[in-house]
């Protein structure tokens, strides 16, 4: 496929936020409250998932144009539950854990064929794994292989400008509602800067990833948690 | 090894030549795990024959889980050679949940406990590069189930054992797991998630008094010598890049960092990964 190369100096990003968390639907419309044009890929639970990106993609370019900023948000919904690992049965094993780790592994492929050279890919994921959370040990197993697989990309994509980085949310900000009740989040202190929407913080740092401030970043950590994490 | 003394030999390498890797019974972690039992996953070769080998010389009993006993009993041969307890082979699969349920209870059928796991297995196309644009759900299978559902298989299977015993679980991460390796995308997620796996489950079982660590390996192992194969610059090329200038040996380098998480020596010790890569990855 013949691409556009992506110039954020005088390109206004056209971003594809896929994922059907809190965090995907609280980024879509934090992004279009800022004047951003902005399309949503739903993983769903599509048989053949290759082609159903590849569809959505489309779509999205067909209606908005060809995006040039994706930004991955999605964990399986069946990763918001919290319990003893030695009472999963191995389905929910993989339901809680490995299936998010194979959507996010064909979202990364699709975002490498649709964009554009000099494109953008942020990931979006709950800090759990940062710390590690009892209870959620298959969210934690996933989000840490997610991370990495995020560097990964970013390691063999540079040649083609293609930016790959990571935001962290605390994870009540990235599950919302579906956060589970029995997930008890190792406190690490007060944020720093206070109580701040936390979506609103990894728009922001979305959109300074999309824009020419972030061309020279890949691979990195960021968190948006008003300083509360602090690492390394 | 370069001779630097031999003038015929060119200029000096610009790394310390290998030092002879000590022998088991040299490694000074004798008694670390006297009367202990322990169990190595893919212990056949590489790494787990090394932390194998090393947790018998600390004086543990050894459980060799291995896909194919004739591997395994190579091993406890080499075991019994330097004088360390009887070693067990174990016909343990880690993608078979009945081979992993198998080996965890008939080790401790015949040793009445099981102080230690250590899950090194991972799987056999761990170092063949993966295109990570095109690459399908198949071949992620192959890395997943190996070594991220096995993770959570031996899990399940000796939580109740290692409770009883107080004991430790040690997961073979790697370094890659946590820089991430351009070529080996598949195995760097897998291995970076074995690492939130064990974050996690250090938090869960602390109540229960075991500990979760990872270690994260610089090793010379079968795997590698295939790369040096392909690639023969590849070897001078990655040693350059060691500060104490030597690829690991398994059983002395490797094996005795595992066998201190595996001890009491670490029992204030849960929740890390410990990089054992001769001083190569230093920002980790």
């Amino acid at each position: 496929m013949t691409s556009p190369t992506h110039n954020p100096t005088i390109t206004p990003p056209i971003a594809v936020v896929a994922g059907t968390t809190a965090a995907a639907t609280g980024l879509i419309t934090r992004l279009a409250d800022r004047g951003h044009t902005v399309g949503h890929v739903d993983p769903g639970t599509a048989v053949d998932p290759r082609a159903s990106f590849d569809a959505a993609f489309d779509v999205v370019a067909e209606q908005i144009g060809v995006p040039e900023v994706v930004v991955l948000a999605h964990l399986d919904p069946a990763a918001a539950t919290a319990g003893p690992l030695i009472e999963l049965d191995p389905e929910t094993w993989d339901a809680a854990g490995e299936r998010s780790i194979r959507v996010a592994l064909q979202l990364l492929q699709a975002a490498h064929r649709h964009l554009p050279d000099g494109g953008r890919v942020v990931v979006v994921l709950p800090s759990v794994a940062t710390i590690g959370v009892p209870g959620l040990v298959p969210m934690c197993t996933a989000v840490e292989a997610i991370r990495v697989m995020a560097k990964v990309a970013a390691r063999r994509w540079g040649g083609r400008g293609i930016t790959v980085n990571v935001v962290l949310v605390p994870l009540d900000a990235f599950l919302g509602e579906a956060t589970p009740a029995g997930a008890a989040v190792p406190s690490l202190g007060l944020a720093s800067l206070g109580e701040r929407d936390a979506l609103d913080d990894a728009a922001g740092l979305v959109l300074m990833l999309a824009g020419p401030d972030g061309t020279a970043l890949t691979g990195a950590t960021l968190g948006a948690d008003a300083g509360t994490v602090m690492v390394p | 090894m370069t001779d630097q003394t031999d003038p015929e030999a060119g200029p000096p390498s610009p790394v310390a030549p290998s030092p002879v890797a000590p022998s088991p019974t040299e490694l000074g972690i004798g008694g670390l795990l006297a009367g202990r039992v322990v169990l190595v996953t893919g212990a056949a070769a590489g790494v787990g024959r090394g932390v194998a080998l090393a947790a018998a010389a600390a004086g543990a009993t050894v459980g060799i889980g291995v896909r194919r006993p004739e591997g395994g009993h190579a091993i406890a041969a080499e075991i019994e050679a330097f004088g360390g307890p009887p070693a067990m082979v174990l016909r343990g699969d880690v993608t078979d949940p009945a081979q992993v349920v198998g080996s965890v209870e008939t080790l401790v059928a015949a040793h009445g406990r099981l102080d230690a796991v250590v899950h090194n297995a991972t799987s056999n196309r761990s170092s063949e590069p993966v295109d990570l644009e095109t690459a399908d759900l198949d071949l992620w299978h192959e890395h997943a189930d190996v070594a991220l559902t096995a993770s959570y298989r031996l899990a399940v299977a000796a939580h109740h054992h290692l409770k009883a015993s107080g004991g430790s679980y040690v997961i073979m991460v790697s370094p890659a797991g946590i820089d991430a390796s351009g070529p080996l995308g598949f195995y760097s997620a897998v291995k970076a998630g074995q690492r939130g796996f064990v974050k996690a489950l250090a938090r869960e079982w602390g109540p229960d008094s075991i500990r979760v660590n990872g270690v994260a390996p610089l090793a010379v192992t079968p795997a590698l010598e295939n790369r040096f194969t392909v690639d023969p610059s590849m070897r001078e090329r990655l040693r350059a890049l060691i500060p104490l200038g030597w690829f690991g040996d398994p059983a002395a380098d490797i094996g005795p960092p595992t066998v201190f998480l595996c001890s009491d020596a670490a029992r204030y010790v849960t929740g890390q990964t410990l990089v054992v890569s001769g001083g190569r990855f230093t920002a980790l």
